[in-house]
């Protein structure tokens, strides 16, 4: 019962053309469908319809996110807990949205829509169900090609807020958190059903913003050779590769051609659902953010979508 | 809203050689001492907050004394009390300690294939080696293989159908591949809890037979290393790093001084609750097990403890 996983995230873009090339030619996505304001995109081990909508808008923005539950009763049930908490939420029938059925909306405390769904339409991977080999054909993968979304981080004015919202509420797990000098929360990091460090992570920063989504890479030697591709596309990075202390996670941060924050990891460790939680504290926070170059960035913390 | 059975909790092996065997779970492999009886040793991995992962018992014959599964609440020991009665299964219950030192809440009964299975709660909770306020990413002073934990367990069982059956029906595991014959029947099935490609698996072969138990290490470079290791001790390796079809992990095998057989294993992929199974057939069988090599060795078939 509960939250499983991140299923997909929904950005608008004022240059529909500009993104999908960058999404589909250095991110190495597939194109799943193209309407006529919006790009549906996969990673190649993902077996649902997509996990990334681009929707054309004027300005740049996060429309959702969208958690898939665990089961399918858990759609009533979450629903009930949020309006009691007293969130309005919708119902959004199925055949309304591409690739899923019947799914539940609502703004959590800092802003953001949020939705939670069962049923997404299972549309396969990239290697079938019949002796599969371990990788798709090598000339149909471009770019970075992650096989699939792994987290995202989206910011709000109260964290604390935050996390009493998507731990009692929702049901997430708190797994790490970052304290200031008074005990308040400045960053929280939350799993669903994945046994990893994150599936959300919530940091201080203004209501409704996006920090950026992940995508899983296999290892560090995977995560080198994306820095190798990123640079070649004359992409701008914004950190790494390195390391967090924060998840352990081996990491780069860079920027889309609408300034999107986007992130590739690995790593992270087994997370059991009484495991005590990591508590970082506001003056090691350097370390908890990237463990070897132990700064800062004033950009990590202040650009967002 | 319990997650019923977790993960692999712990295995306990039976060694002829204790002392011998401590040496190299401990030197070699790199696993901690946590405690010891008159006939036993219990080691766990660095990163494994809980007492024991792999327990020694001193028997003149090698081989699996029992496997257990971590289940997410005590009262999910009733519940499965409860449903292996009601298939006619006896069970025996165990208090906290009563089995050994840092033992949890434990159930035990018998497979169809006379493996002794034990669901079990509350482990005594040791910490891992490393602090839960700004931790470092890992220990250092690490010594031998190190794995930060173990991952997995594959018997033997001569009626493959039957172990699934019950798996599935009674422990409520999903299955994710499967080898069939040519004639159909299960040759192998591989099943998860942990959203991963497998927390057991079973191969057909003598009831009661331990092919292997397997520690988890971060990616592909870590298994290169602990070959490294493994060659240095002059430790009897058994299949050199490589890759499955099956899972798509990344694999060496070994065996420990008196014979029973380790892996080290990293990859695999993210498992859906409703994730539609994958088959390979009898022909392929080569590649599921070993993708490079596309043949497997004899001794893989036979040899088990």
């Amino acid at each position: 019962m509960g939250i499983l996983r991140l299923a997909h995230v929904d950005v608008r873009t004022p240059d529909l053309d500009l993104s999908a090339a960058y999404y589909t030619e250095v991110m190495g996505l597939r194109q799943v469908l193209r309407t006529e304001d919006a790009v549906y995109l996969k990673c190649w081990d993902e077996e649902d319809h997509h996990s990334l909508r681009l929707r054309y808008e004027a300005r740049t923005g996060l429309d959702s996110f969208t958690f898939r539950v665990e089961a399918e009763d858990d759609l009533h049930e979450l629903e009930k807990r949020v309006e009691a908490y007293g969130c309005p939420t919708t119902r959004v029938s199925a055949g309304e949205a591409v690739g899923q059925g019947e799914s539940v909306r609502f703004e959590v405390p800092s802003g953001q829509v949020m939705e939670l769904v069962w049923d997404l339409e299972k549309t396969g991977n990239a290697l079938g169900k019949h002796n599969p080999a371990p990788v798709p054909p090598p000339h149909t993968l471009k770019g970075i090609a992650p096989p699939r979304m792994d987290h995202m981080l989206v910011n709000a004015e109260e964290v604390g807020e935050a996390n009493t919202f998507f731990t009692e509420v929702l049901g997430m797990r708190l797994t790490e958190q970052l304290l200031d000098g008074n005990g308040h929360q400045l960053g929280i990091w939350l799993a669903g059903r994945t046994n990893s460090p994150h599936d959300i992570a919530i940091v201080n920063g203004p209501n409704g913003a996006l920090h950026h989504w992940a995508y899983w890479l296999d290892d560090w030697d995977h995560i080198r050779k994306a820095a190798d591709t990123l640079a070649y596309n004359g992409v701008q990075i914004d950190q790494g590769p390195t390391r967090h202390g924060v998840t352990r996670g081996n990491t780069i941060y860079f920027f889309d051609p609408l300034g999107i924050r986007n992130e590739v990891f690995t790593g992270g460790y087994w997370v059991d659902p009484d495991t005590e939680i990591i508590t970082w504290t506001e003056q090691e926070f350097g370390k908890g953010l990237f463990y070897y170059e132990n700064v800062i960035s004033q950009r990590f913390l202040r650009m967002h979508t | 809203m319990t997650d019923r059975i977790l993960r692999l909790q712990h295995v306990e092996v039976r060694v002829p050689d204790l002392e011998l065997c401590t040496a190299y779970y401990t030197e070699v492999l790199g696993l901690i001492e946590t405690a010891r009886t008159e006939n036993q040793v219990f080691l766990k991995c660095w990163d494994e907050r809980e007492h024991h992962s792999v327990i020694l018992r001193e028997a003149p014959t090698y081989g699996l004394d029992h496997m257990s599964f971590k289940v997410g609440d005590a009262a999910d020991l009733d519940y499965f009390t409860e449903k292996l009665q009601a298939v006619s299964v006896p069970v025996k219950r165990y208090a906290a300690r009563e089995l050994g030192p840092g033992w949890g809440e434990a159930i035990r009964f018998d497979a169809p294939s006379g493996h002794v299975v034990e669901l079990t709660h509350g482990t005594e909770r040791v910490g891992n080696m490393l602090p839960m306020t700004n931790p470092p990413p890992r220990p250092q002073y690490l010594v031998g293989i190190a794995p930060p934990r173990l991952d997995h367990v594959f018997v033997m069982a001569e009626d493959v159908e039957a172990f699934t059956t019950f798996f599935i029906d009674v422990l409520e595991f999903r299955l994710t591949e499967q080898i069939l014959a040519n004639d159909g029947h299960q040759l192998a099935t591989f099943l998860e809890r942990s959203h991963t490609p497998h927390d057991i698996a079973v191969i057909t072969g003598p009831n009661g037979g331990l092919h292997h138990f397997a520690f988890w290490l971060d990616d592909w470079n870590g298994i290169r290393d602990a070959a490294d290791t493994l060659a240095y001790h002059g430790v009897e390796i058994d299949v050199a790093p490589t890759r499955h079809g099956v899972t798509r992990g990344y694999t060496t095998y070994f065996f420990d001084p008196v014979g029973n057989r380790n892996e080290l294993f990293t990859g695999g992929y993210w498992v859906d609750p409703d994730f539609e199974p994958i088959t390979w057939t009898e022909e392929e069988m080569g590649r599921a097990i070993f993708y490079y090599d596309r043949q497997v060795n004899e001794r893989f078939f036979t040899v088990h403890s």
